[in-house]
């Protein structure tokens, strides 16, 4: 493509995504710059971005990278006086000039392939997603025995696969067993959302899953879909009701809060010192701020305190808007990555546990632990698994 | 010039495979890897000199429908012409295959042949060599990079060791590919629909000539190897390690 197909192209997808408009009102303050993890690291920040496409460079911005030194953290999107939707359209458009040009990061193209063939991103069958019920001792209802349930759990690609995250994924199932939720899984007819193929830039993926997914969800009679996948949560709330899809989703964190008092019977004590994690798509995005803190300070024992940079302002994690897929991309142009800095955080304040809300979080931090030291001294656990072992202390 | 790259198919290795003993029943297949690199060396001499590009895909009856996403993405890539090449029956050997291969192709006039090297289900890994035989053409393997200049082609072969030699052939030859020169060229989702539904694929029925020689006896699944966790602090697990290593006569 030559510059000017690009811009074409580029202001072709934006003017597709809602609140785009709002680009032209750019009014180069540097807010967005200025609040990103990776400002530091990029050449062109959102501000440059939109300066360069304005300038008829946006070839120099994809020579540089810059379009993947980004984490969908949301920060930008939400402090921009302008409020220009720069994580939802100004960035993914130009991943997606990335992506025509046929060259992203290699770890995050495979990534996409594997979605694409097999519904997932671990190069894992699709036949195997719901493995991880065999490996609880509960049942597990599948929905297409069970035909109705009030809730339809979806466990998304990372909470069905990942070695780490499938251990939420029971913990959170666990939960809804004991408190007598009438929900049922989609098994192996679930496939990946897509909210990080989205902010990637593949459009035409997104589409074709969000598709797929709601003729599946429409086989059968659900009332609400719950998940504890944030990514998954907020493609659910946002994005698919452009292709039909109405039905009420609740995050993991309001459902439990939802349940909070029927929890509060079956809490044992816990001896922890414990912060919370707002995760972008829970808080920043959608937010979900009060409910999960609620729920942690409602366990016995548990003494609560906060980070430095909580709610609106909480750190990344790194593993949002395919970053999970550039890990060694990222590692070559910043020298700390927003997870050690995270993890440093929680340890500063005297937690023990660090309490997240969102699947990517988990392997992220741990990983961060390793790096920094600092495991065996903070651990990472999901708020259903902190509360799974509250109610089994009991 | 005029370039052609074969793609064949292999078992999806992320489904399982149902193993008989006459006879092996993968859930489905996809594009080989190394012919994919084969496809994508060809696109690059297509940007390099403007050669046109031929790809020819090869299933059988009970596979062709998996072929599809690989010709789409050649073709998005910027394949000039696609050829669906469906044998009569499955075979398992090379030889047949590359015969009947090489009697379609005589006419064709392709300046280079382009194969990838090997082929998960390793049968298919001989393609290229036999190939050559029968067209009589010069064959080299090995290649990670193709150049072609007066009637020659130069290729980059891997030597092992991180060494790289460099090999002239006279035009026309077969040539095998480990790797193309970049990585695989990403295509994304709706560009690959797009070229899958406007491909220009001309679909061939060849039969295969029954050719003696190496015969299957039987199938049967390897067995599962033995996993030993050893466990402890690191001076112990070292010297179990080391137990163990002598045990099996590496140490
Ligand atoms: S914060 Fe908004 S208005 Fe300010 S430079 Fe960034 S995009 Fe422009
Ligand atoms: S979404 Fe977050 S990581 Fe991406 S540009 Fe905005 S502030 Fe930076």
């Amino acid at each position: 493509m030559d510059v000017e197909e690009m811009l074409e192209t580029y202001f072709e997808r934006i003017n597709e995504i809602p609140n785009s408009d709002k680009f032209i009102q750019c009014i180069q303050c540097g807010t967005c710059g200025g609040s990103c993890p990776y400002g530091m690291g990029t050449l062109f920040t959102p501000r440059r971005m939109i300066l360069a496409v304005r300038a008829g460079i946006v070839d120099e911005v994809l020579q540089s990278g810059a379009q993947w030194l980004c984490t969908s953290c949301f920060t930008c999107s939400l402090r921009c006086p302008s409020q220009i939707p720069i994580t939802d359209a100004v960035i993914p458009a130009l991943r997606e000039l990335s992506l025509l040009e046929g060259n992203p990061p290699e770890e995050l193209a495979a990534a996409l392939m594997n979605i694409t063939r097999y519904g997932n991103s671990f190069r894992e069958s699709p036949r195997k997603r719901d493995r991880w019920i065999k490996e609880v001792d509960f049942e597990v209802p599948l929905i297409s025995k069970k035909k109705k349930a009030e809730y339809l759990f979806i466990t998304e690609c990372f909470g069905a696969y990942h070695r780490r995250c499938k251990e939420i994924t029971k913990a959170f199932a666990k939960l809804m067993d004991l408190l007598g939720t009438d929900y049922a899984i989609l098994g192996n007819e679930e496939r990946c959302i897509g909210d990080l193929v989205r902010l990637c830039g593949e459009f035409g993926l997104f589409e074709d899953l969000a598709e797929k997914n709601i003729r599946v969800f429409e086989k059968y009679e659900f009332s609400k879909i719950v998940t504890h996948d944030a990514h998954a949560y907020n493609a659910l709330l946002r994005e698919y009701p452009r292709f039909g899809f109405k039905k009420e989703v609740v995050h993991h964190t309001q459902f439990l809060y939802n349940n909070l008092e029927k929890l509060k019977e079956m809490f044992g004590k816990l001896d922890y010192t414990v912060t919370y994690h707002d995760s972008c798509y829970v808080g920043r995005r959608n937010g979900i701020y009060e409910e999960p803190r609620a729920v942690i300070k409602a366990i016995p024992g548990v003494k609560f305190v906060e980070m430095k940079r909580i709610k609106e302002n909480a750190l990344c994690c790194g593993g949002g808007g395919g970053g999970v897929w550039l890990d060694s991309f990222i590692k070559d142009h910043i020298k700390e990555r927003p997870a050690e800095s995270r993890v440093k955080e929680a340890a500063s304040v005297g937690a023990d546990v660090l309490v997240t809300a969102c699947t990517l979080d988990v392997p992220m931090f741990e990983d961060a632990l390793k790096v920094t030291g600092l495991e065996g001294q903070l651990e990472v656990k999901d708020i259903s698994e902190i509360i799974l072992e509250a109610i089994e202390n009991s | 010039m005029k370039i052609c790259a074969i793609l064949r198919l292999v078992p999806d290795l992320v489904e399982e495979i149902e193993v008989e003993e006459n006879e092996i029943i993968p859930f489905r297949y996809m594009p080989n890897e190394r012919d994919e690199h084969a496809v994508e060396e060809a696109i690059i001499l297509k940007e390099k000199t403007g050669a046109e590009v031929e790809v020819i895909g090869i299933a059988d009856s009970e596979n062709e429908a998996d072929l599809d996403e690989g010709l789409g993405m050649a073709a998005a890539k910027g394949a000039d012409k696609l050829y669906k090449v469906v044998l009569d029956r499955p075979t398992y050997k090379r030889c047949e295959i590359a015969k009947a291969l090489a009697d379609f192709l005589s006419d064709k006039n392709y300046d280079l042949i382009l194969t990838g090297i090997q082929a998960i289900d390793s049968y298919a890994g001989n393609l290229g060599g036999i190939l050559a035989r029968y067209m009589d053409l010069p064959y080299i393997g090995g290649v990670v990079e193709v150049n072609v200049s007066n009637g020659n082609t130069i290729v980059k072969k891997e030597l092992g060791g991180g060494l790289l030699a460099e090999y002239k052939l006279p035009l026309p030859a077969v040539v095998s590919v480990v790797s193309a020169e970049r990585p695989l060229k990403f295509v994304p989702f709706t560009k690959l629909r797009q070229a899958m539904k406007k491909a220009n694929i001309e679909e061939v029925e060849l039969e295969l000539p029954e050719i003696e020689g190496v015969e299957v006896l039987k199938y049967e699944v390897p067995p599962e190897p033995e996993i030993t966790l050893i466990e402890g602090d690191v001076e112990e697990v070292a010297d179990k390690l080391i137990e163990a290593l002598k045990e099996l006569s590496i140490l």
